[in-house]
């Protein structure tokens, strides 16, 4: 078998074909969101809510509505029991946190466990990309062009208050709204993401491409679109050595994307974008 | 075209309580009756006193992700272990060891170790677990005994295994438990009385790796706090000194898990979810009780979002 | 004709829960003005700041200011990891417009620019913030506050810190702004510093002068302003006082 047909082989079916599409899709818009995630330190909220969201996407799976119906209303339940658990002044706020995702989860599991439930519950923890449907896709084809959308109107409130969150109230932002804002997006992302990386796996495409591109990218634009990039192209790898070693679909792009983060931060290698627009911007300028 | 090659979770026909007639209600003394329930009551219970005791402290001093972490970080290492019959509690062991040194070598404060790190090591953790179980060992029906415990296979081992977590917990807190509380309550002021906060926080962070391995048959790898964090946080809601909360926390622990392993067998599901759900929905009600709308008024300083 | 103060507080007290951590504040600065506000430390020069920023709600009285401020804060609060340049840093100030969805235009980019400039660090605009040394990182922070194109102008403790290049390069900056008639609000620990303003506000805790350095900077006066932390090296009386404060503990 020479490269060509390593490449083409799996191309053939059809399956294939929508996994990894949903796997590009999905790895453009959450790897750039990903920038953003692990800027304002949300790596830990977002595993909250696609741990919280469990129950939601195992009724759905019962019920037989789309899963991202279920994941939705899932992540919305999660988000709020959160938010009102982390008010509570007595325990903190990762206490609480901790109290609420994992009754949630041990729910989910339940209902998944129990013996009418069909045997799903591995598809909706660890995905499974080469089960998704044409819902599925269109999905993750919405959250793509809205995410894609609000990520690029948000650019400079998102760069303001991660950079200094009272200077930019200064500047007549007001970064709890910011926060929520972006907030907001990733619940959806989560959401919508978990169909093909499953409710555990899912923050591999939240957080991975960031880190890959943190210390390289010298400012925002560039590390949102490389992460961008990194993470469709590490989620294609996963989705080929699935294919040719036969090992799980979703595991095997969870972990390429992990093994990408790793090799992107310790390889010394370094994007420059921003270095070429100020040069311009100061040819301008005189 | 390989088939999808993943693992069927919950497929396998051996439940999660034989002996018992699936869709009857057992009596509550089955729970004594039956030799194999007998071993989960006393696991359980071993579990609930060392949870409820380092459960407090975890409350106190904020680690709840890291009690979370220090499980799941085990995961892929039980995989393995489960597989190729080697000692499941070493592998655990050595996983959770080297989690925590990890954590603690990192050379942050314990409380945040990188939150993006942190989230990262979890997802490999499970994606190498979980492609280990399906795809190199297939070992397909003991992942969801791995992740989410199991109130039948216990056996002597897992049981002394508690028994030791549990007395070392007990020794740990009569030894260390005024600093572990002066620590959680304010580290500063207890860094500036000359406490070794450094070292306590080592210590716990040791003593809960250690703990949460024994607790990794009964209520798997997802699902460590829901004896480490869940119980104690119920109790700090009633509980006005550290006294107060330990003996809370641990009682709590203990209903919880008995209660929860009773559900576990009349539903049929594996006990670490039904314990899970019980101590939500305890802390839920609660919090109710104790008035949460009162102190909805006042945000806690520093909630993060 | 008097022209409407740029900024003015009247009867103001400000606290954070407890005692009010600053009372009794009551001054006027004409658009132009360069007003100094001196304190020790805990004064409560940067409570005062927050009210005008509109952060702190006054507990009595009233603050006003013309138009959104800018505003260089005393500690940085920055974070050093966040990958922008001193040019995006510079661009920021001119979010103050409000639109914030809009990509900044050209000439945004060439204000922002300009305002480089004039802190003297054209030559580092694609330079990484965190890679910055402390002084270049308070001059581009003060590019971002002269992007933002304000009347007002809130200066935090400008020189905390900072080396002397870039010190003088701050207060050139400053004749500047006064040239160009926006009033600036300069707080500072040091009373040298403090003789070169048109009014000088003294804060401890409350209000304990208001008026111009020579009137104002008598023994007396900041003996109640500093307490003990002050040294008063000669003159006498309420004529020309040189005196150094002694920082006993800087937070
Ligand atoms: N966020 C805060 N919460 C409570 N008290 C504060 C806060 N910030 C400042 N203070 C108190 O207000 C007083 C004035 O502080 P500040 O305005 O920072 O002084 P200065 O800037 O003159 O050094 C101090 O006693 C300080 O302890
Ligand atoms: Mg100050």
């Amino acid at each position: 078998m020479d490269l060509t047909d390593l490449i083409l082989d799996p191309l053939r079916s059809g399956i294939w074909r929508r996994a990894a599409a949903e796997v590009v899709l999905l790895g453009g818009i959450c790897g750039a969101l990903s920038f953003w995630v692990t800027s304002f330190r949300l790596s830990y909220p977002a595993e909250s809510l696609a741990h919280g969201l469990l129950p939601g996407l195992v009724l759905a799976a019962l019920a037989g509505i789309p899963l991202v119906l279920g994941g939705l209303g899932g992540v919305a339940l999660a988000a709020g029991c959160v938010a009102l658990a982390s008010r509570d002044p007595r325990i903190g706020a990762d206490s609480a946190t901790a109290v609420v995702v994992t009754g949630m989860f041990g729910l989910g599991a339940l209902l998944a466990l129990s013996p009418d439930a069909p045997p799903r519950l591995e598809e909706l923890l660890f995905g499974d990309p080469l089960g998704i449907t044409h819902t599925d896709l269109i999905s993750a084809l919405a959250l793509a062009v809205v995410g894609a959308g609000a990520l690029a109107a948000l650019h400079r409130p998102l760069c303001a208050v991660a950079f200094d969150a009272p200077g930019a109230g200064a500047l007549g932002l007001r970064p709890g709204g910011v926060r929520l804002a972006l907030f907001m997006l990733l619940a959806v992302a989560v959401a919508v993401a978990v169909q093909g990386l499953g409710s555990l796996l899912v923050l591999a495409v939240l957080v991975a491409p960031a880190v890959a591109v943190r210390r390289a990218a010298t400012n925002p634009g560039v590390a949102m679109l490389s992460g961008a990039a990194l993470a469709a192209v590490a989620g294609l790898a996963g989705l080929y050595a699935s294919h040719h070693l036969g090992s799980a679909a979703g595991a095997s792009v969870a972990l390429a994307l992990c093994l990408a983060a790793v090799a992107g931060s310790v390889l010394p290698w370094r994007l420059r974008r921003g270095e070429a627009r100020a040069r311009r911007g100061r040819r301008a300028a005189a | 075209m390989p088939t999808l090659a993943t693992v069927r979770l919950g497929e396998n026909d051996s439940r999660y309580a034989p002996g018992v007639d699936p869709g009857t209600v057992p009596s509550p003394l089955d729970l004594l009756d039956l030799p194999l329930t007998r071993t989960a009551l006393a696991e359980l219970t071993l579990l609930a006193i060392c949870g409820g005791l380092l459960g407090a402290f975890v409350v106190l001093r904020g680690l709840a992700f890291f009690a979370h972490a220090v499980g799941t970080a085990t995961f892929p290492a039980v995989v393995v272990a489960d597989a190729t019959g080697f000692s499941a509690t070493l592998a655990g062991l050595s996983a959770a060891a080297a989690y925590a040194c990890g954590v603690e070598r990192a050379g942050r404060s314990v409380r945040d170790p990188g939150d993006s790190a942190t989230g990262l090591l979890l997802v490999a953790a499970l994606g190498g677990g979980i492609l280990l179980a399906s795809d190199v060992f297939e070992s397909g029906a003991a992942v969801d005994r791995l992740l989410f415990g199991t109130a039948i296979g216990l056996n002597g081992a897992d049981l002394a295994l508690s028994g030791a977590a549990a007395a070392l917990a007990l020794a740990a807190t009569i030894l260390f438990g005024r600093t572990w509380a002066a620590v959680g309550f304010d580290s500063d002021a207890a860094g500036a009385l000359g406490l070794p906060v450094r070292r306590a926080d080592v210590l716990l962070l040791g003593s809960v790796a250690l703990a949460a391995v024994a607790a990794l048959p009964a209520v798997g790898a997802l699902l460590v706090s829901s004896l480490f964090v869940v119980p104690a946080a119920v109790a700090r809601l009633f509980a006005r000194d550290v006294p107060a909360l330990l003996l809370g926390s641990v009682a709590i622990a203990a209903c919880l898990a008995v209660l929860g392993l009773y559900l576990s067998l009349w539903l049929d599901v594996p006990p670490g979810p039904a314990v899970a759900v019980l101590g939500a929905a305890a802390y839920g009600m609660c919090a109710l009780l104790t008035g949460l709308r009162a102190s909805t008024r006042t945000p806690a300083a520093g909630t993060s979002w | 004709m008097t022209r409407a103060p740029a900024v003015e507080a009247h009867g103001l007290a400000l606290g954070y829960g407890g005692e009010p951590a600053l009372e009794g504040v009551d001054f006027e600065a004409a658009p132009g003005a360069a007003l100094c506000v001196l304190g020790p430390n805990g004064g409560g020069k940067t409570t005062l700041f927050r009210a005008l920023l509109g952060e702190l709600q006054p507990l009595a009285g009233r603050v006003r200011v013309a138009g959104r401020p800018a505003y260089l804060a005393q500690t940085e609060r920055t974070r050093l990891d966040f990958p922008v340049s001193a040019l995006d840093v510079a661009l920021m100030g001119s979010l103050a417009d409000g639109r914030w969805w809009r990509p900044p235009g050209r000439s945004q980019r060439h204000a922002a620019l300009a305002a480089l400039g004039r802190v003297g660090l054209e030559g580092q605009a694609s330079v990484r913030f965190g890679e910055l040394s402390g002084g270049q990182r308070q001059r581009v922070l003060l590019a971002r506050a002269l992007t933002q194109d304000a009347a007002v102008l809130l200066l935090d403790e400008p020189f905390a810190g900072v080396d002397p290049a870039s010190a003088e390069r701050i207060t050139a900056v400053f004749t500047e702004l006064r040239a160009e008639g926006r009033t600036l609000l300069v707080s500072t620990h040091d009373v040298e510093s403090a003789r070169l303003f048109d009014l000088v506000l003294c804060l401890n805790r409350r209000q304990v002068a208001f008026g111009t350095p020579a009137q104002r900077l008598g023994r007396e006066v900041l003996e109640t302003t500093y307490g003990s932390d002050i040294v008063v090296l000669e003159g006498s009386g309420d004529t020309a006082v040189r005196a150094i404060t002694v920082q006993h503990h800087e937070h």
